[in-house]
């Protein structure tokens, strides 16, 4: 097993490597900074500056930018952890539930709303979101969550007390982490909506083939009941494959986390990376050592999802474990 | 992927019923299909928008940019009797044309970049299965190392590089992403098939490499090239409205799409909260056409998955 995650590691950081080494020789001769530079010496400064840290630090266009990007990875990741958290939980209440009432009248309106859940992106359900709860002055809003910012912030005067025309301190302790959990309700809503949809109907399929398995028949025959039957037995055997599609979909979560990041203006890597890439000018100046940080930690982060994917495969499954 | 095809979930249970007196595997196929009631109505659905968008140029009584110049009909909400149905938007345009040219867009999009990105797939995972090897070795890492970013990233990225974008740029890079996932599925099965008995009988009659490629592996790897190629449609329309809402993609200056429609109202510096003063139904008509269409593409999707690739072969 060690050897096996090793392998894999080094593998993922030699794939890592090329894929960013490729990336930087593209922008370093196709935009301005670096365009004029040759590229051997160009691409020896970035490397070297790889094995000094500077490289994922300092910019050429902006300067020293990494309290920005530890910042901007702080509140994405806290919004992809609540997300995860809300697929793995409904998806599987809203899974078992599909399969327990198999054929009934729930059943087929659970697949209806997993299909329109997953066809509905999740920028859409965030802009949806936003406009019907959020809290926007003189808007159609309920006013429930506040529409856009990060704890304590309010960008463009969105998610500002009314009545005083202050936005809402951040606080700090427990205070701080209830107002960043109010804060990231909606655009973790909006984010799991289509994968609660995907995952419980993946779920709801292989816990119908659990229930039709011999082994569920014979914890019938014992006399267990159906919950029992259902949760020990039948839910057990089908997390096996449903821990590692969550995982494996990482990269989807990722991406759509970069728009809703953006839609909320959280401040996270979605409203970074949009921000470095310079989007509204038609300059041909980028930061190239920016874009190839962001890159890494996108490109990090998927191949260690799908990492821990396959260990997640090898911890819930017996028959990987000990063979 | 943002919309990977489930599989294993067939959406009708009556699937795995008994099929008597078929005989080809296609025609087994095309039974299943055709007992999947929800899966021939999402095709129906879907092929009559395409068909409406195809000919929204000559249908449309005007262009997607002309403006209705009475000050009555600026801004103006949805109105269930009048000549704008849907409304128009902060300068007089009126949403449902502008819709269904933004489907037109989208839908020449989605289609040809899913050709596209099918015909590269098979012709490269073939070549890659076929040929074994070092050439297969090269051909796959390539493709590993392009999956390894995010796809949104990767697609904004490579939107920056080609502003301005237009709609034939918009579909290459598409085509030259989304070949991945059906090369590596067309490589799976012709490598797997490679050996088989079929192949050595057709080459020890002396076929050639491109015949045996053509004629013998690539037929049976139909299904699963066709259940791919159906997944891609919904993924290019919704990786393509994503990208657009970011504001990068084709402009709607240049050409209406659902996506960058949806995006306008984002656009104006603080966030959806427009200061130009776009009402809600301006992004409110193109977004339930989008997911009315995506609802039908992956419905379409999953019912061609499970009628081409039956859990259990009979």
């Amino acid at each position: 097993m060690l050897t096996f995650v090793l392998r894999r590691l080094v593998l993922s950081v030699v794939v890592l490597f090329v894929a960013c080494s490729a990336s930087f020789c593209f922008f370093a001769t196709h935009y301005e900074p670096l365009r004029g530079v040759p590229l051997p010496h160009a691409y020896w400064q970035w490397l070297r500056g790889l094995a000094t840290g500077r490289s994922f630090t300092h910019g050429i266009v902006f300067g020293p930018f990494g309290g920005q990007v530890v910042d901007s990875l702080e509140r994405t990741l806290a919004l992809l952890a609540l997300t995860l958290v809300f697929v793995a939980v409904f998806a599987s209440l809203l899974g078992c539930l599909a399969a327990a009432t198999r054929g009934s009248a729930l059943d087929l309106l659970l697949r209806i709303g997993s299909y329109a859940a997953w066809a509905v992106p999740a920028f859409l359900l965030g802009l949806v979101l936003q406009q019907t709860l959020g809290k926007i002055a003189g808007g159609p809003g309920l006013g429930l969550f506040p529409p856009a910012g990060w704890a304590g912030q309010c960008p463009g005067g969105l998610g500002i007390d009314l009545h005083t025309f202050r936005c809402p301190a951040a606080g700090t302790g427990i205070a701080f982490v209830g107002q960043v959990l109010y804060h990231l309700t909606l655009p973790a809503v909006a984010l799991a909506g289509g994968f609660v949809g995907l995952h419980s109907r993946y779920l709801r399929a292989s816990l119908v083939d659990s229930l039709a398995a011999p082994y569920v028949t014979v914890a019938r025959a014992k006399g267990l009941p159906e919950r029992t039957v259902l949760l020990r037995h039948a839910l057990r055997n089908s997390l096996i494959a449903f821990v590692p599609a969550v995982l494996t979909d990482f990269g989807a979560i990722f991406g759509a986390s970069l728009a809703v990041d953006w839609v909320f203006r959280l401040g996270g890597l979605g409203g970074l990376f949009v921000g470095v890439l310079n989007v509204q000018s038609t300059s041909p100046v980028l930061d190239t050592y920016a874009v190839e940080v962001l890159l890494l930690i996108g490109g990090a982060g998927v191949l260690l999802a799908s990492l821990l994917g396959e260990l997640a495969i090898g911890f819930l499954d017996p028959r990987v474990r000990l063979g | 992927m943002t919309a990977a095809a489930p599989s294993g979930a067939a959406p009708v249970p009556d699937a795995e019923a008994p099929l008597a007196g078929s005989r080809t595997a296609s025609s087994r196929a095309a039974r299943r299909l055709l007992r999947q009631p929800v899966t021939i109505a999402s095709a129906v659905v879907l092929t009559a928008i395409f068909a409406f968008g195809a000919f929204v140029p000559r249908l449309a009584p005007q262009g997607w940019n002309s403006i209705d110049l009475s000050a009555r009909w600026r801004n103006h909400p949805p109105v269930l009797s009048g000549w704008h149905l849907f409304g128009t938007d902060n300068i007089g345009r009126d949403v449902l044309v502008r819709t269904l040219y933004a489907l037109h867009t989208s839908e020449q999009t989605a289609l040809l970049a899913a050709l596209f990105a099918t015909v590269l797939g098979v012709a490269i995972g073939g070549a890659a299965g076929y040929a074994g090897g070092w050439s297969d070795a090269v051909l796959m890492r390539a493709a590993d190392l392009i999956g390894t970013f995010p796809a949104l990233m990767l697609l904004l990225a490579a939107y920056v590089f080609l502003q301005p974008v237009t709609v034939a740029r918009a579909t290459l890079v598409f085509a030259l992403y989304l070949w991945i996932p059906v090369a590596r599925i067309v490589r799976a099965n012709v490598a797997s098939l490679r050996e088989s008995e079929f192949v050595q009988a057709a080459r020890s009659l002396g076929a050639s490499d491109l015949r045996i490629l053509v004629r013998h592996l690539l037929p049976n790897a139909t299904g699963t090239i066709v259940v791919a190629a159906t997944s891609l449609l919904g993924q290019v329309i919704m990786l393509e409205a994503t990208v657009e809402f970011f504001g990068l993609g084709v402009s709607s200056q240049i050409q209406p799409t659902l996506g960058n429609l949806i995006g306008d109202v984002t656009q104006g510096g603080i966030g959806p909260f427009s200061p130009i003063g776009l009402g809600w139904w301006t992004w409110a008509c193109p977004a339930a056409l989008l997911v009315v269409v995506l609802v039908c593409a992956n419905l379409l999707g999953d019912g061609v998955d499970a009628a081409l690739r039956p859990a259990s072969p009979r």
